[in-house]
């Protein structure tokens, strides 16, 4: 079975040079939810912009279910919808009005364009707001909107582009929980770009790690998260982190993953427990505050560009 | 394939074609519609300028009834270039805060937007020159129009508008904010209309502004409307300098469709070029 989205050393170069993405390799499964995840200006939305034929690329492939972007960009758009980061609707119309709009252009028969409308506005709970304006809908009920329309005509590939950035903590949460539900709609296949760890944690099969215009790791999130092992110890060293590293390792306490930013020393553990790894600390002597968790996808960016993603998001 | 299944598929291919203009073209009247200012604004100055200006030029120049009729069908050379520019405002709006990066992920070739847009500053164009007609004759303003001179009239004005409607999505695509549209309006749509023989005859000019009056669409433009509706070919006579006054306006007609011809195609092409990156 083809894959819903291939990238092949996708490359995109601005004009004045600047580097946005610099020849990315991914694939996508139908029916997967696959993450691009990287801070601001990592390479996400050039990609999404490339892959939805809004931006060209400078060189590589890109295919949408099997349609080249740049060769066949109709039949790739025929199979697509967007959820763009900002707000791409006609305010003065109302939300019905976009809905129809994006159903006509997309080729779906008026009768079926209206039942799915209603349905998608049931589902979303738009059917009280969907004869108004949208200039009058909040930036949730906008973006439900949004999610409504790129629905209206059962795209085979769905991208969202940092679906819920701007949105208060309250209704982040009712629209991941939409999001959430998507999966439900057999044979899409969703691309989700994020700078927040949580979502893709929860809502993607696997992501890939964007920094810089390079992906840096792609994994399920577990797999990515498993590499760091069970737990990992953090601690802040109050002196030369160098020597500190190199003498947790010539404790045997770290292995070759373990990585200093900064004064903080991050110790993946893959065999032993925190308990004795938190006692060999101490008896070299390491001063300085000492903690123990499970990794998460911000340890797993962090080793690998020696920036924390929630910080550089 | 068989002969049978040809004849089948051939209108549903023209549907195809069609159908995304006439959604964008809904989609465009249906949002022109919510700021009616789009379509009253462009026709105050022109009605204006047909029922009060070219009366009051006419007593105070002590010129005959003809001028008035003269003007009427010279402030549809203004009419033209104020609706269309202000048709391509819509285009800034799209492009900085409505649905235009949502049209362009759409399956269909990009230059049906500008098609769609054309489509309703067209049909809008028409709308206000035909109220203002109207309202000339019902002034008493005295037109002495055939069948085929209404068709000379409604041939120039439809390319003309063609025209104009691709120099505004040009500029709009060129320029990023409103401001800087607006700033460019006057230069675009009314100082050529100074120049183009709409008050006065192109040959009351200076030489030299007559000669580059002769290369102005406009020019051409109203002659052919005033031969048409008035059966006055001294401005073709005076860009032509010929006898057969339907082989004048044949010609300039041709120049008019010309400029409809050039300028749409390069505002398709402009717009398809700047909208992706």
């Amino acid at each position: 079975m083809e894959p819903a989205i291939e990238a092949i050393r996708l490359r995109k170069t601005y004009a004045g040079g600047i580097e946005a993405v610099k020849g990315i390799d991914f694939e996508v499964d139908s029916g997967e939810v696959f993450g691009l995840l990287g801070p601001n200006g990592a390479g996400k939305s050039t990609t999404v912009g490339m892959l939805t034929t809004t931006i060209v690329p400078t060189g590589g492939a890109a295919r949408l279910v099997g349609f080249d972007v740049a060769t066949e960009p109709l039949a790739a758009r025929a199979l697509s919808s967007v959820v763009f980061q900002d707000a791409v609707v006609d305010q003065s119309l109302t939300g019905r009005q976009n809905l129809e709009l994006h159903a006509r252009l997309w080729r779906v028969e008026a009768r079926e364009a209206q039942a799915r409308i209603d349905d998608l506005a049931h589902t979303l709970g738009l059917s009280e707001l969907i004869r108004r304006p949208v200039a009058g809908y909040s930036g949730g009920e906008r973006r439900r909107l949004e999610i409504a329309r790129a629905l209206v005509s059962h795209p085979r590939v769905l991208f969202l582009d940092e679906p819920t950035v701007g949105l208060d903590p309250r209704i982040r949460a009712e629209l991941l929980d939409v999001i959430g539900g998507l999966r439900s709609r057999t044979e899409m296949t969703v691309l989700l770009t994020t700078h927040y760890l949580d979502e893709a944690e929860r809502l993607c099969d696997r992501v890939a790690i964007i920094h810089a215009g390079r992906i840096v790791a792609l994994g399920a999130p577990a797999a990515l998260r498993a590499a760091l092992g069970r737990e990992l110890v953090e601690l802040r060293v109050d002196g030369d982190t160098t020597s500190a590293l190199a003498s947790l390792r010539g404790r045997g306490v770290a292995g070759e993953d373990a990585f200093a930013v900064g004064t903080r020393l991050t110790v993946p553990l893959h065999d032993g427990g925190s308990r004795e790894a938190i006692a060999a600390i101490h008896e070299l002597g390491l001063s300085g505050s000492i903690s123990a968790r499970e990794p998460t996808l911000d340890d797993v960016y962090l080793r690998l560009t020696g920036d924390s993603l929630a910080a550089a998001a | 394939m068989s002969t049978a299944e040809i004849a089948i598929h051939a209108p549903s291919m023209r549907r195809r074609r069609l159908g995304p203009i006439a959604t964008l073209a809904r989609r465009r009247f249906q949002l022109t519609v919510r700021t009616p200012r789009e379509l009253f604004v462009p026709l105050l100055t022109p009605i204006m300028f047909a029922l009060v200006i070219a009366p009051a030029l006419k007593t105070a120049l002590h010129t005959n009834a003809s001028y008035e009729s003269f003007v009427a069908i010279g402030t549809v050379g203004l009419l033209i270039p104020l609706n269309t520019m202000f048709s391509g405002l819509g285009v800034i709006v799209d492009r900085v805060s409505g649905a235009q990066r949502e049209l362009l992920t759409a399956p269909i070739p990009r230059g049906l937007l500008v098609l769609g847009n054309l489509a309703v500053a067209l049909a809008i164009t028409a709308l206000q020159v035909g109220v203002l007609i109207a309202v000339a004759v019902a002034r008493g303003i005295d037109f002495d129009a055939t069948g085929a001179g209404v068709l000379w009239f409604v041939g120039s004005a439809v390319f003309f508008t063609v025209g104009m409607y691709g120099m505004a999505e040009i500029l709009a695509n060129r320029v990023s904010r409103q401001e800087e549209y607006i700033a460019r309006v006057p230069a675009i749509a009314i100082l050529p209309w100074f120049l183009a023989g709409a008050l006065f005859p192109v040959t009351a000019l200076p030489s030299f502004l007559t000669w580059v009056a002769k290369f102005l669409p406009l020019t051409h433009g109203l002659a052919v409307m005033r031969y048409g509706l008035s059966h006055d070919s001294a401005g073709l006579q005076a860009i032509w300098g010929m006898h057969d006054a339907g082989a004048m306006a044949a010609l300039s007609l041709g120049v008019v469709a010309a400029f409809a011809v050039l300028l749409t195609a390069a505002s398709v092409r402009i717009f398809s070029r700047s909208a992706v990156r």
